[in-house]
């Protein structure tokens, strides 16, 4: 066993199970925090695929972006009484067999499918960075721009939605 | 022929008017009387109404003994109104008296002309009713209403056998016509039990044993009631259908009849012997002359039984208006003085000879009938009866000579206490009668007394004072063996020997309460018939209440239980029926509703789902 | 280098978490939480498929755009989180249904 495949288990094992502790965490923050982990190892994951620069952007925008916008927001969000944060579950049946039955779906139909299993046997010297950045400028040049739109509204959109306080009496 | 009137409500002219309308019903009767005697009997018939397949029919047959009987009949009838006139003046009820003298005429004259056994036995009973209505005429009196309610009863029990016989007889032949009935060889082993059946009927209405404890006590009734009805009529109806339809008896049957009827004839005579109320020697003699008669019918000599009814029916009707003279003229007497005793008992009476010397011809003459002394139309007829008797046995000893001597004895008894009745009311020294100053009675009581006496003498039955086979006798029946002489002999002799026994006799009373009272015999009912019956009603009444009430309880009880059961079948099942459906239809609703609740999870938990099975749906 | 179900199981475990979290939580930024799983879920795929076409590089492309997209309904997302939360008082998605009849 040499290491990549080794990493490449690790990986896996760290982001099915934080995955599936997330179902069973209760504190909120401690699910923040797996979901971290989780991101990270998928991350470690995209790395193995050959896929660097998603890794990267996944490690920057992701974990250190998106999940500490999140724990600003739960801690804006819960009432401060020094205890921490526990959060029951609902409908857990109709969410087990929901997800069960779909995971048995995926799982057959992944098993049926013959895919062609030939992985590419090492890099063959791409750089994706590179690639990357020129198909930025030429083939995806619209998605680029819209995206770039999307990012602007978003912002701006966000801004002004948690701009206003307005509260009203339950 | 048959008149039947009921008086408007005039009292005055209702006196005039019924007497009238009778002495032309007897006129009238007289007059078939000429064209049916010894002629074909006159029959006329028409269809009543029908019944199932056959039709009743009614009709009227006259043949020599039912022209004889209406002669009797309407003749006697009309005499009893007449002196009736003058006994009732005054009488509170008199309208209803007529009405129902004629009405008792009416149904007697219905059961001597109608042929057809079922129409008699309907006059029959109208004439038990009418009887019950002129016995209990002074109903104020409580004695009297009780008297006439016993006739009634006592009448109806012997209907009862009356009609068994008819059914039998109907079952038997399906004709009731009693010409018809002439033909009819043999209902064997039937025809015994029909003809004891209409023997039952005799019993009743003829005052035969065991049923002869109404005739005494319907004394209770106006004196011309008592005459007509007891002496001469109703209890003669009995006899006349005896004689009517004596070919229907077997010699079984009539040996029943003959011991019944020299039974009756002791016991009537022997309770006369006792008795201290006028009226009720001449009741229980009535009894024992019609147990002669009675008797003759069972020797199968029915000519010499309907003799004796048409001769008794003269005197003893006589008797009657005799002793009602006798009454009358004492009570008019009484109320002039203000004394009271009874003046029915003759024990209170006495030496009247000189006071009503009238009516102590009249009593004498027809006493004399009675008891059957010689130059008398009943000794006549008494003989007639003893013929027949001794020719009845046939050869040898048989049980047949014991009536015999009976109907001897009976005969002595009679000469007996017709003696004495005559000797303690007119004879002798005066009792209580002696401060009243007695007139005879009005002329219009006199006169039919007058020819009712007359008619007791010989020469109504025949020329000969000593031979009964006269006018009547042959014309009833031809062939019958010529009288004996030695019965006429020996009667004779055995009447004056009677007649001197009686004499020295005379003072003595006769105490035995035995007779008195007419052998317990109202004694018996009660004590056999009465209570009995009054258990049986009691055991019947406790069965009703258990049993049937009982299974009313029952049955409401079921009826309780079922509507219980089905009343949770109704709820359970049914509603709950209804209920499951409605119930379901809620949590369906409720169910559906939560697609719309709000809930974002649920939604997206709805879209997943969604979404797998559309999967799975097309996909696999 | 991998066979290519180990991507994809672990792809499909990842979405059907993340589908359990947002079914079952009772908080709102849990809810959210799962939804960035599933679209991790979904770039992993895109990701694995990529490797099968060398020389290209539209699945790492699509993959950037999720994430960019991811960012911005994030951001979004937890603008209203916090304006419901501070309108409602409450953090739990099935409180808020003012939208149910």
């Amino acid at each position: 066993m040499n290491m990549t495949t080794f990493l490449f288990y690790f990986f896996e094992v760290v982001a099915a199970a934080s995955s599936i502790a997330l179902i069973f965490i209760r504190n909120v923050f401690y699910g923040a925090l797996l979901l971290i982990s989780c991101l990270l190892a998928l991350a470690g994951i995209y790395v193995l695929a050959f896929a660097e620069f998603i890794a990267v952007t996944q490690i920057m925008v992701y974990a250190g972006g998106i999940l500490v916008v999140i724990i600003f927001g739960i801690m804006l969000t819960t009432k401060i009484s020094g205890k921490p944060l526990v959060v029951e579950h609902t409908y857990l049946f109709s969410g087990a067999l929901a997800g069960l039955s779909l995971l048995g779906l995926f799982i057959f139909y992944i098993s049926k499918e013959p895919f062609d299993t030939n992985p590419i046997s090492s890099s063959t010297g791409i750089n994706s960075l590179n690639t990357i950045g020129i198909g930025l400028m030429t083939d995806f040049a619209l998605p680029f721009e819209v995206a770039a739109i999307l990012l602007l509204v978003a912002l701006i959109g966000a801004a002004i939605i948690a701009s206003s306080t307005k509260t009203k009496k339950m | 022929m048959v008149s039947f009137i009921i008086s408007e409500k005039y009292s005055w002219i209702v006196s005039f008017l019924a007497p009238f309308l009778l002495l032309i019903n007897a006129l009238s009767a007289g007059i078939v009387f000429y064209y049916t005697w010894n002629n074909q009997p006159l029959a006329i018939e028409w269809t009543w109404f029908p019944v199932g397949g056959t039709s009743m029919k009614t009709g009227i047959y006259i043949d020599n003994i039912s022209a004889l009987m209406l002669v009797v009949v309407t003749l006697i009838s009309f005499l009893v109104n007449l002196y009736s006139v003058g006994y009732m003046a005054g009488d509170r009820d008199i309208k209803r008296y007529f009405a129902m003298l004629g009405f008792f005429t009416f149904s007697m004259l219905g059961v001597v002309v109608a042929d057809n056994l079922l129409i008699i036995f309907i006059f029959w009973e109208l004439v038990g009713f009418s009887s019950y209505m002129l016995i209990g005429h002074w109903n104020e009196k409580p004695e009297a209403a009780d008297a006439a309610k016993r006739a009634f009863i006592l009448n109806r029990i012997g209907d009862a056998g009356f009609l068994i016989g008819l059914m039998i007889i109907w079952s038997n032949t399906g004709n009731f016509n009693i010409a018809e009935l002439r033909s009819v060889t043999t209902m064997a082993p039937w025809q015994t039990a029909a003809s004891l059946g209409i023997f039952c009927g005799i019993i009743g209405k003829s005052a035969q044993f065991p049923l002869f404890a109404w005739l005494p006590d319907a004394m209770e009734g106006p004196t011309p009631v008592s005459a007509l009805i007891h002496a001469a009529t109703m209890v003669a109806a009995g006899v006349f259908l005896l004689a009517r339809v004596h070919f229907l008896f077997t010699p079984a049957a009539l040996d029943v009849v003959a011991i019944t009827g020299c039974l009756t004839a002791l016991m009537g005579s022997l309770a006369a012997i006792a008795q201290y109320d006028l009226k009720k020697i001449l009741a229980y003699s009535t009894i024992s002359q019609l147990g002669l008669m009675v008797t003759a019918l069972g020797a199968a000599a029915p000519e010499a039984a309907m003799l004796h009814l048409f001769t008794h029916a003269f005197f003893k009707a006589c008797l009657f208006l005799a002793a009602g003279s006798v009454i009358h003229t004492l009570h008019q007497a009484q109320h002039q003085s203000h004394t009271t005793f009874d003046v029915q008992d003759i024990r209170n009476l006495g030496g009247l000879r000189s006071k009503l010397p009238y009516t102590f011809l009249i009593f004498v003459l027809s006493g004399s009938a009675l008891a059957g002394i010689p130059l008398f139309s009943g000794f006549l007829s008494k003989d007639a009866i003893l013929t027949s008797l001794l020719a009845w046995p046939g050869d040898g000893f048989s049980w047949r000579w014991l009536i015999f001597v009976g109907v001897i004895i009976t005969s002595f008894l009679t000469v007996l206490y017709t003696f004495r009745m005559i000797w303690s009311v007119f004879a002798g020294p005066e009792k209580s009668t002696t401060q009243l100053t007695v007139a005879e009675a009005p002329a219009i009581m006199r006169a039919p007394m007058t020819v009712l006496a007359a008619a007791s003498i010989w020469l109504i039955v025949s020329w000969n004072p000593f031979d009964f086979s006269g006018w009547i006798y042959s014309g009833l029946f031809a062939g019958m063996p010529s009288h004996s002489h030695l019965i006429s002999i020996f009667s004779t002799v055995w009447i004056l020997g009677a007649l001197g026994v009686a004499y020295t006799l005379r003072e003595r009373t006769f105490h035995s309460p035995l007779l008195l009272n007419g052998f317990y015999l109202n004694r018996v009912y009660k004590e056999f018939v009465e209570t009995p019956v009054l258990q049986v009603t009691q055991l019947t009444e406790q069965l009703d209440k258990k049993w049937i009430d009982g299974l009313l309880h029952f049955s409401a009880y079921m009826q309780l239980i079922v509507a219980h059961v089905t009343g949770w079948f109704d709820r359970a099942i049914i509603d709950g029926v209804v209920d499951d459906a409605a119930s379901m239809a809620k949590g369906v609703g409720s169910f559906i509703r939560t697609f719309q609740s709000g809930k974002i999870q649920l939604y997206i938990f709805w879209a997943a789902f969604a979404i797998i099975i559309f999967i799975i749906w097309t996909l696999l | 280098m991998f066979p290519i179900h180990h991507f994809l199981y672990l792809g499909a475990l990842l979405f059907c978490a993340g589908l359990i979290v947002v079914i079952t939580k009772k908080n709102m930024i849990m809810v959210l939480l799962g939804i960035e799983l599933m679209l991790n879920a979904s770039n992993l795929n895109l990701v694995a498929f990529n490797q099968f076409h060398p020389g290209t590089i539209n699945g790492q492309m699509f993959a950037l755009f999720v994430i960019i997209v991811a960012v911005c309904e994030a951001a979004v997302g937890l603008a209203i989180v916090i304006q419901v939360y501070r309108y409602y008082q409450t953090s739990v998605p099935g409180e808020v249904n003012e939208l149910s009849d």
